[in-house]
């Protein structure tokens, strides 16, 4: 079957076909389901336990960091759930720390894969990380639903916590990006960037709220986008019980930036890349 | 059609640019069988890469009329991790082809036996190939870029390769890299020699195994 539909019968002289918006289109769903598939069965399959820690990390931090809080007697302002606070509040960071720390080795143990003319490096980052955005979106609905069965307290705009949590995969996705292409060029990424996210972790928004803070300091944390991913998510499960600043069109305007900049050093890497 | 226009590369081989290919200008039509010879480090694997769009041209283009394999080869194009049964259902999304009959077909073609339900990474080299010949042949393309590796293998699969290379011949274009003529008598019509970066086009396959001896 050719490639391009409407190709002419086999054996006639062939013209190069454009191709069409809408075949590329086609072919990149089909890539990108077939890659997901192949992902979802090597990454969760039976034989790992790589689903169980989607669940074991978050519980564990955020509960051990709850646990503390509790402990020392510190409530929180608003009469939130100490536990529900940190578990909740560290599944954003768990979501763009695992998009962003597989960036690294994306290339390499896919390389095989750049054989298909068809599987572009943005197909294979673009299935990854929708994968790790269902995965993780699916151990915060878990989390949710123990935290209201325990505690009594449901979310109060659950659609705020998917779109605090999807803000969060664009931010992390087009930084992935970014460092994949650089990994094509350097092993540096390799190196350090499990090392900077972890670093990066008490600036990023996990740890505080921006109403904490006194005004200056929170004028500078308003920069990095991923606070107000945090505080959305917040907002969507305590709602008026804790007071948020954020700002969507800010975090849409990074995310938007990153993401061009990503598949710019990503087509450059392309080119130069050795497979 | 496939045309090469000033086609170059060049590896960055101890900070410097060494070039590979340079200007290599060719075309090819569908039902032709093509003989690629180059000695070792010619840069015909690099050729092969480049015409598949593996790695992309450090100048000039490839025009692409028609539907073109991936090397075939030695490994490359499928995962080690999973089986050769879920490398054909993989290669069956991928190119949009009934996953069923796929799965099928490259387990007649690649008779790998129970090795099919294995991981690909418990294959010797020539199961390797024959899966990875076998997928590509699932996929139907109109254009096969073939290494020498392929013919190395047992006989007998090269003789199935032979066969179904040749019956495609009316249809599809094959490009057969090799350091060694007498595997080119088994598949080609007509000759190239790729030699200093560059490629010369012979109508007759005795010309060019003739042009190439002496070099």
């Amino acid at each position: 079957m050719p490639e391009v539909p409407g190709a002419m019968p086999s054996g006639a002289a062939r013209r190069p076909e454009p191709l069409t918006l809408r075949a590329a289109a086609r072919v990149q769903r089909q890539v990108i389901g077939a890659l997901l598939l192949r992902e979802l069965s090597t990454r969760f399959g039976r034989e790992n336990l790589g689903f169980l820690w989607l669940f074991l990390e978050p519980a564990l931090l955020g509960g051990t960091i709850g646990l503390v809080h509790h402990l020392s007697g510190r409530g929180l302002p608003g009469g939130v759930d100490v536990l529900s606070f940190w578990v909740l509040g560290y599944i954003p960071f768990f979501l763009f720390r695992s998009v962003v720390n597989r960036a690294p080795v994306a290339i390499v143990s896919n390389q095989s894969l750049l054989y298909h003319r068809r599987i572009t490096i943005l197909d294979i980052m673009l299935a990854r990380d929708l994968l790790e955005g269902a995965a993780v979106l699916g151990a915060m609905a878990v989390f949710v639903l123990a935290i209201g069965l325990a505690t009594g307290t449901w979310p109060e705009q659950p659609a705020k916590l998917v779109l605090g949590m999807a803000l969060m995969l664009m931010i992390a996705h087009g930084i992935g990006l970014l460092i994949s292409a650089g990994s094509v060029y350097t092993e540096m990424f390799e190196r350090i960037t499990h090392m900077v996210t972890y670093l990066s972790l008490p600036i990023l928004g996990s740890f505080f709220m921006v109403f904490w803070l006194p005004t200056e300091v929170q004028e500078m944390v308003l920069w990095i986008p991923t606070v107000h991913c945090f505080e959305i998510v917040r907002e969507g499960q305590f709602g008026s019980a804790v007071p948020t600043t954020y700002d969507v069109s800010y975090v849409l305007a990074c995310a938007a930036l990153l993401n061009l900049f990503g598949l710019a050093a990503l087509r450059k890497a392309r080119r130069d890349m050795v497979v | 059609m496939i045309r090469l226009h000033a086609l170059g590369k060049a590896y960055r081989v101890h900070g410097r640019m060494r070039p590979v290919l340079s200007g290599v200008e060719a075309t090819f039509h569908p039902g032709e069988a093509v003989g690629i010879l180059g000695r070792n480090g010619a840069g015909k694997t690099t050729l092969l890469r480049l015409i598949a769009g593996v790695e992309h041209p450090t100048s000039g283009w490839v025009e692409r009329g028609m539907t073109v394999s991936w090397p075939l080869g030695f490994g490359g194009a499928m995962h080690y991790s999973i089986t050769g049964a879920d490398n054909a259902r993989f290669i069956a999304r991928i190119y949009g082809k009934p996953v069923a009959e796929t799965v099928e077909f490259v387990d007649a073609f690649a008779e790998l036996g129970e090795y099919y339900r294995m991981p690909a990474r418990t294959y010797s080299h020539g199961m390797l190939t024959r899966l990875g010949f076998a997928l590509s042949m699932a996929v139907d393309f109109d254009c096969y870029l073939v290494d020498e590796a392929v013919a190395a293998g047992d006989s007998r699969f090269a003789a199935r390769c032979r066969d179904a290379l040749e019956e495609r011949r009316g249809r599809s274009a094959i490009l057969f890299v090799s350091h060694v003529p007498d595997l080119l008598r088994q598949f080609c019509t007509s000759g190239a020699v790729l030699q200093d970066g560059r490629l010369t086009r012979y109508d007759d396959l005795d010309q060019a195994i003739a042009a190439y001896q002496p070099a």
